[in-house]
């Protein structure tokens, strides 16, 4: 899929060094949030006691949050931490998109692929930024649902787990893989994180709908008639789950735990997986009716709403859930690319859910308000006047106080991808992470007096007042050359209305094929030849040869049919003809990401000497 | 489904990104360029005779998926019985070398790969010892042996481009012009009579007119065109009755001192065969049918006085050393034969290339084996065009 690949090594060290960087800034940062907002809170609370007295008077009046409920919020809100803490691995920041969701996506049909591919370019554009964010909203959706018990706050982070959840389910799971072939039940359909978008929607409901059985009916109903489904899925003939084997090769289960067993773990987990793959390789028509009965006989109890029949059919489900966790989806996490526990948990936490919920909830109790607390009975818009601010705060819960926390390290994570992700450039540390940071330089630059692709003479000092972004390239280079011609026609681009001062220069490393036609055909073949402050220079071998010596530039003649080798590199001279930043130039895998990024450090170098000027 | 169960963490703010590029994605279809429908050639592993000598490119190094396929050009002198490596510098060849003999001089083309798009074209004239770089084709060659033709003395040259376009450059080859394209030559009257589907060859008769060739749709016709009196004709050989209902397919068209040698493919599957035809002072003579027996041509070489030797898929050799005789039959060809380098009196030179070593068999008229007379290491830069 164009784009996603970003073509680095997901564990180049710049990449990751910079990841934790990141991470490790942008932490100090949710800390100062919660030591900021905590002392805000408390000072405010030893000023006001009074309001600090009826605000904590609040929660004995309002309805105990049910058991069903508790369950989700707490449950998904440890999962979302985790998998936070787990997107904070460090070859996240490269290698989800090319390692993870590109693979996910693959067996989709295009428009999918498509789509996944949007955001898998997003993030290899500004790995950096992606990484992080996903570090953050996830451990500030989790903090969120775990602190915020009740009320509004409480229903806001269960929409936004939604939110997420369906940006996820959408963009990392490539819909769950629910439109590519081979999709079970058993290794996690219809995608984790679509049940933690259902759950997150269930915290979301009102208060009102918790003491009606009828939700309670609707989940487990719900479940059943999606058990059923999965059922009729796994039995379907001709799908291969019914055979061990299949020519030889193991069938489509036992193939899905063989691949993952070689994924990096524990050895005993490993040899659990590999176990059971040989025990379905001999007896996969056994193990898949055995599915098969388990899903009809869960969905079936489910789907009657009657406590007594759900309660030891959950008991059941739940070892066949931590069976199949354990020994067919391998746990999910491991391998420093696993991004969550997959499906498992959070499908018993859903069905669990659905039979507490069959027991209503206890309606509130009819206190009455509490004397001398107006913050209670004020509205939302009172309480958000700004006299009414400090009595507001005084009176809010330590549970409130920490979920606005954990909505600013949600913006903390996604506030910096939102504006990386407005611009179309990629960073520039994925041309870093190739070839180094740039080396500052201040001499003067050496001369020189060549022919350009129109047949002019151009010397440096007819630069002079333009700042002058120059490299090496040889006209008949089949790889990297043409790469590095579109990174300065990039920069060109992006350099916008500064083009103008700005010349865009390349000297033809080749004592072969230097001629006029060649430098013009090059320039046709990379669309530079109408590019205005593009100058592609040439001249005889006796001409060039001084101008390589001057810029340190080898150029050599390798033999036996392969291209001319020769170094790798641009500089950016200033308007008074000095040499001001050496840069290494190898383009490295040359993807639509690096190339960007290339582009962005030689427009920023050069933007860099034109506000110097 | 794989491992992840994913987080993918395209941020919030990817969603206005998709809606954006929903908004932006569909680019018009532009039409494409209109290419020739070209049948398999044979491949560019070949052999060629000029005033200097024997030339033989030869592919050689490893996998071609993975641009560890090189080119390489080897040379005979004409006082020489040795071969020795001149493979023209300073362009990676990987997307395979196509030679033209002009004189005492040979034109290379490369033909381009992974992002190079135009042909680069080198001359020497000393037997491959120094090079000069000519101007290049603003387009791919076609993968042809002889998609480029150089006209003795003049200078001037033709090239067989991969759409179907052929374009020429006077002495000088300061410039190409396009000369015809398939298309046009097709609506000629000639073209029409003949059903012209594509071209294969281009070469130049003994006086300097073009020639070009391809296959007909029209059974029993070889497409031989040349340039003359301000349209195209005609100018193949007249077939005989056993072949009038067989696809004919000009393989091979070569210009030779005295005219013009061609190898023509009649009929397809396991009734395929081939034949040479020479002309000379506008007569064309043929050979009898070789049978290919299903297998095709694999190379296929011209040597001195109308020798022609060719390779089949079944690793099969056969030669013919004048105008009307028959084809006969090479000894069982060392393993790893690319190509086979007639040469005067029905001996026969076959290069064999593994990795990086070339080794070099010969062939006496009527002998029984092929005698190893020569290796040449040649080093491989594998990975540099990776």
């Amino acid at each position: 899929m164009p784009g996603m690949n970003s073509g680095l090594d997901i564990s180049n060290p710049a990449v990751v060094a910079a990841f934790k960087a990141a991470l490790v800034h942008q932490g100090l940062i949710a800390l100062f949030i919660f030591g900021l907002l905590g002392l805000v809170w408390i000072t405010i609370r030893a000023g006001l006691p009074t309001a600090a007295a009826g605000g904590a008077g609040t929660a004995a009046t309002a309805a105990a949050e049910p058991a069903w409920r508790r369950l989700l919020r707490i449950g998904f809100g440890l999962l979302w931490v985790f998998d936070g803490i787990l997107q904070a691995q460090p070859k996240m920041a490269v290698g989800l998109p090319s390692q993870v969701i590109e693979p996910t996506a693959t067996a989709s049909p295009g428009w999918v692929q498509h789509l996944v591919n949007v955001g898998g370019t997003t993030w290899s554009y500004h790995p950096m930024q992606a990484g992080a964010s996903a570090v953050w909203i996830q451990v500030g959706i989790g903090i969120w649902l775990l602190v915020a018990a009740r009320g509004p706050l409480s229903r806001l982070a269960g929409l936004v787990s939604v939110g997420w959840g369906l940006v996820v389910w959408v963009f990392g799971e490539a819909f769950g893989g629910i439109f590519a072939p081979g999709l079970t039940w058993l290794f996690g359909a219809p995608g984790a994180v679509l049940i933690y978008a259902v759950a997150g929607a269930l915290i979301a409901l009102p208060e009102r709908a918790w003491r009606s059985r009828r939700l309670g009916r609707l989940i487990t109903a719900g479940t059943g008639a999606f058990l059923l489904g999965m059922a009729v899925l796994q039995a379907w003939p001709g799908r291969g789950f019914w055979q061990g084997t299949s020519h030889g090769q193991p069938g489509t289960l036992a193939g899905m735990t063989s691949t993952m067993a070689q994924t990096r773990q524990p050895g005993f987990l490993a040899a659990w997986v590999n176990a059971f793959t040989t025990f379905d390789e001999a007896h996969g028509f056994a193990v898949n009716l055995f599915v098969v009965a388990a899903l009809v006989v869960t969905g079936t109890a489910f789907l009657s709403g009657r406590p007594r029949l759900i309660r030891p059919v959950l008991i059941g489900f739940g070892v066949l859930c931590l069976a199949d966790w354990v020994l067919i989806e391998d746990l999910g996490f491991l391998g420093g690319l696993g991004t969550d526990p997959n499906s498992m948990i959070p499908m018993v936490l859903l069905a669990a859910a659905g039979y507490l919920a069959l027991a209503p909830a206890p309606a509130p109790a009819a206190a009455a308000e509490p004397a001398g607390s107006p913050a209670v009975a004020a509205g939302w818009r009172d309480r958000l006047r700004i006299a009414a601010a400090p009595r507001t705060v005084a009176s809010a819960s330590i549970g409130s106080v920490a979920a606005v926390g954990a909505i600013g390290v949600i913006i903390l994570g996604a506030a910096p991808m939102a504006a990386a992700q407005a611009s179309p450039v990629a960073d520039t540390i994925l041309a870093q992470a190739i070839d180094g940071s740039s080396a500052p330089l201040d001499s003067p630059a050496a001369p020189f007096s060549l022919t350009d692709q129109h047949g002019r003479d151009i010397t440096l000092a007819s630069l002079r007042g333009k700042v002058v972004l120059l490299t090496f390239l040889d006209p008949v280079c089949t790889s990297d050359c043409p790469l590095e011609a579109q990174e300065f026609r990039q920069a060109g681009q992006l350099l916008g209305a500064d083009d103008r001062r700005v010349e865009l220069v390349a000297i033809v490393a080749n004592p072969v094929d230097y001629q006029l036609g060649y430098t013009q055909a090059f320039d046709r073949q990379e669309g530079l030849d109408d590019v205005p402050n593009w100058l592609y220079l040439t001249g005889s071998p006796a001409q060039l040869a001084p101008v390589w010596r001057g810029y340190g530039i080898a150029a050599q003649i390798a033999a036996a049919g392969s291209m001319i080798l020769h170094s790798e590199v641009a500089y950016v001279i200033d308007s008074r003809g000095r040499l001001r930043q050496e840069m290494g130039f190898d383009p490295g895998p040359g993807t639509a990401a690096t190339k960007s990024s290339f582009a962005a450090e030689l427009t920023d170098a050069a933007q860099q000497l034109l506000r110097q000027s | 489904m794989s491992r992840p169960r994913l987080r993918s963490a395209a941020a919030i703010a990817v969603l206005p990104a998709v809606m954006l590029a929903a908004g932006c994605a569909g680019a018009p279809a532009t039409p494409a360029p209109a290419t020739q429908a070209a049948p398999p050639s044979p491949s560019l592993n070949t052999s060629l005779d000029t005033a200097a000598g024997t030339w033989a490119a030869v592919v050689m190094g490893g996998s071609a998926a993975q641009d560890n396929n090189f080119w390489q050009l080897f040379i005979r002198p004409a006082d020489s019985t040795r071969w020795k490596l001149v493979t023209p510098p300073g362009t990676a060849d990987n997307g395979g070398l196509v030679l033209a003999g002009g004189g005492p001089a040979l034109v290379t083309g490369f033909r381009p790969s992974q992002d190079l798009t135009f042909s680069p074209l080198i001359q020497t004239s000393d037997g491959g010892q120094a090079w000069s770089s000519l101007n290049p084709l603003d387009a791919a060659l076609a993968s042809a042996p002889d998609a480029l033709a150089a006209r003795p003395g003049s200078g001037q040259l033709l090239a067989l481009l991969a759409g179907g376009t052929v374009q020429e450059a006077a002495p000088g080859n300061a410039t190409w012009t396009v000369l015809v394209s398939q298309q046009a030559l097709a609506a000629t009257p000639a073209g029409r009579r003949c059903g012209l589907q594509a071209l294969t060859a281009a070469t130049f008769t003994p006086s300097g007119s073009p020639v070009l060739a391809g296959p007909c749709t029209r059974p029993g016709t070889a497409g031989i065109f040349t340039a003359g009196n301000g349209t195209w004709q005609a100018a193949g050989p007249a077939l005989p009755a056993a072949l009038a209902g067989q696809d004919i397919t000009v393989s091979r068209l070569t210009r030779t001192a005295q005219g013009m040698t061609a190898l023509l493919a009649a009929g397809t599957g396991p009734d395929a065969s081939l034949l040479a035809a020479w002309s000379a002072a506008g007569h064309w003579t043929l050979s009898p049918p070789l049978s290919l027996h299903g297998s095709a041509l694999t190379s296929a070489s011209f040597g001195p006085g109308g020798t022609a030797a060719i390779i089949t898929t079944a690793n099969r050799g056969q030669i013919t050393t004048s105008a009307g005789s028959s084809w006969q039959p090479l000894p069982p060809l060392p393993p790893g034969t690319a190509t086979l380098a007639p040469g005067p009196g029905g001996t026969a030179d076959a290069l064999a290339a593994r990795g990086g070593t070339l080794t070099v068999w010969q062939y006496a008229p009527r002998g029984t084996t092929w005698a190893k007379i020569q290796v040449i290491n040649v080093p491989i830069p594998y990975g540099s065009s990776s």
